[in-house]
């Protein structure tokens, strides 16, 4: 899941629905109109829910950037403590082999 | 204190907006008393725009995450790889240890027992002479020509026995007598033990005169079996010692004849 995959096109949706609500209120009740906003209402809701469901899957964004950062920093740090411990314990010995 | 992660501000954004267009929603719908001003439900408006525009924005720092999240990954994955090499170093540095941790401990025993003989070093000449010295006295083996009534034997004769330490030591009290004996017969075993042809000391239930018995029955065939070099050894050294021993045998033979039937 990437974040181009993530739709957050509400506002023409939203204008849509405006757009419909307003119409109604103009043109008196209308049974179709009433149905087709609420229906557009509906396509809004499931589109927040969708979109809601895909940040859920959407990699790396348990902590904020600048936490997100340290923590890669620390990382770092970790590995280049690991890595000069195994030179260190490689390096530590250097044992004199008596020649036969 | 802990800001929140970029998703829950994703989620609260995603909130806001579904809250603002339920709001104007509402206040279009609304009578005319109900609703709101235009100014505010233009900032409403405004309100929903800025809240799109700052949910793009969040989600592009989202995809930066994800690229950084990838790197942490791959960082993760060397360091499991580090921690697994450093564990099998650590292993082997153990193992390593345990071997030299015993061989340094035979190494100081070895260097011990070293200084020990260099402490009390022994010529390999008095070795030597002591050897023919015991050899000679008939203390290893009977003579090979040894037959029944013959005095020389391997082994110190019952007077011999009798003036020395442990036959002192019997005319201690009696309520030690018991121990004393168990030491005895116990010194009697490593006597035999230690006898030149490594023969198993007898049972500590034993009598010391059957243990003695024991030995004289054992003692023609053993003589028997004497190597050709032990013997040339008794003839050759036929030295003043062997001469003191002999005055000894000849000495104890009055007991000794009854003692070896």
């Amino acid at each position: 899941m990437s974040e181009g995959e993530v739709n957050t096109d509400f506002l023409p949706l939203i204008y849509d629905i405006i757009r419909s609500i307003e119409r109604d209120s103009h043109d008196g009740s209308q049974k179709r109109e009433n149905y087709d906003s609420s229906q557009k209402v509906q396509e809004l809701k499931q589109k927040l829910q969708q979109c809601r469901d895909q940040i859920q899957k959407l990699p790396g964004i348990e902590y904020s950037r600048e936490e997100q950062l340290k923590r890669l920093e620390s990382l770092r740090k970790q590995l280049a403590l690991k890595r000069e411990l195994l030179l260190k314990y490689k390096n530590m010995c250097h044992f004199d082999i008596p020649k036969l | 204190m802990t800001l929140p992660g970029t998703k829950e501000k994703l989620l609260q954004l995603v909130d806001d907006v579904e809250l603002i267009a339920k709001e104007l929603f509402e206040n279009i719908i609304a009578h005319k008393p109900q609703k709101l001003p235009a100014i505010e439900h233009a900032q409403l408006a405004d309100l929903l725009v800025t809240k799109d525009q700052e949910l793009k924005d969040m989600l592009k720092t989202a995809s930066e995450q994800a690229e950084i999240q990838k790197k942490m990954d791959a960082l993760q994955g060397e360091v499991d790889k580090q921690d697994q090499d450093i564990r099998t170093l650590q292993k082997h540095l153990k193992e390593a240890e345990h071997i030299l941790a015993t061989a340094i401990y035979q190494a100081k025993q070895k260097l011990q027992s070293i200084q020990r003989s260099n402490e009390r070093s022994t010529p390999s000449e008095e070795l030597i002479k002591y050897a023919h010295r015991i050899s000679a006295s008939n203390a290893v083996a009977a003579p090979h020509n040894w037959q029944q009534g013959d005095p020389r034997r391997p082994y110190p004769t019952d007077i011999e026995m009798r003036s020395g330490f442990l036959g002192r030591m019997s005319d201690l009290p009696l309520s030690s007598s018991s121990m004393l004996q168990q030491q005895h017969q116990g010194n009697l075993g490593d006597l035999t033990s230690r006898g030149p042809h490594g023969d198993q000391p007898p049972p500590t239930s034993h009598t010391s005169s059957f243990t003695w018995q024991g030995a004289t029955e054992m003692k023609p065939g053993l003589s028997s079996t004497a190597t050709h070099n032990s013997v040339n050894m008794e003839s050759k050294g036929h030295s003043k010692e062997n001469e003191d021993v002999e005055v000894l045998s000849t000495d104890s033979s009055s007991s000794s004849s009854s003692d070896s039937q």
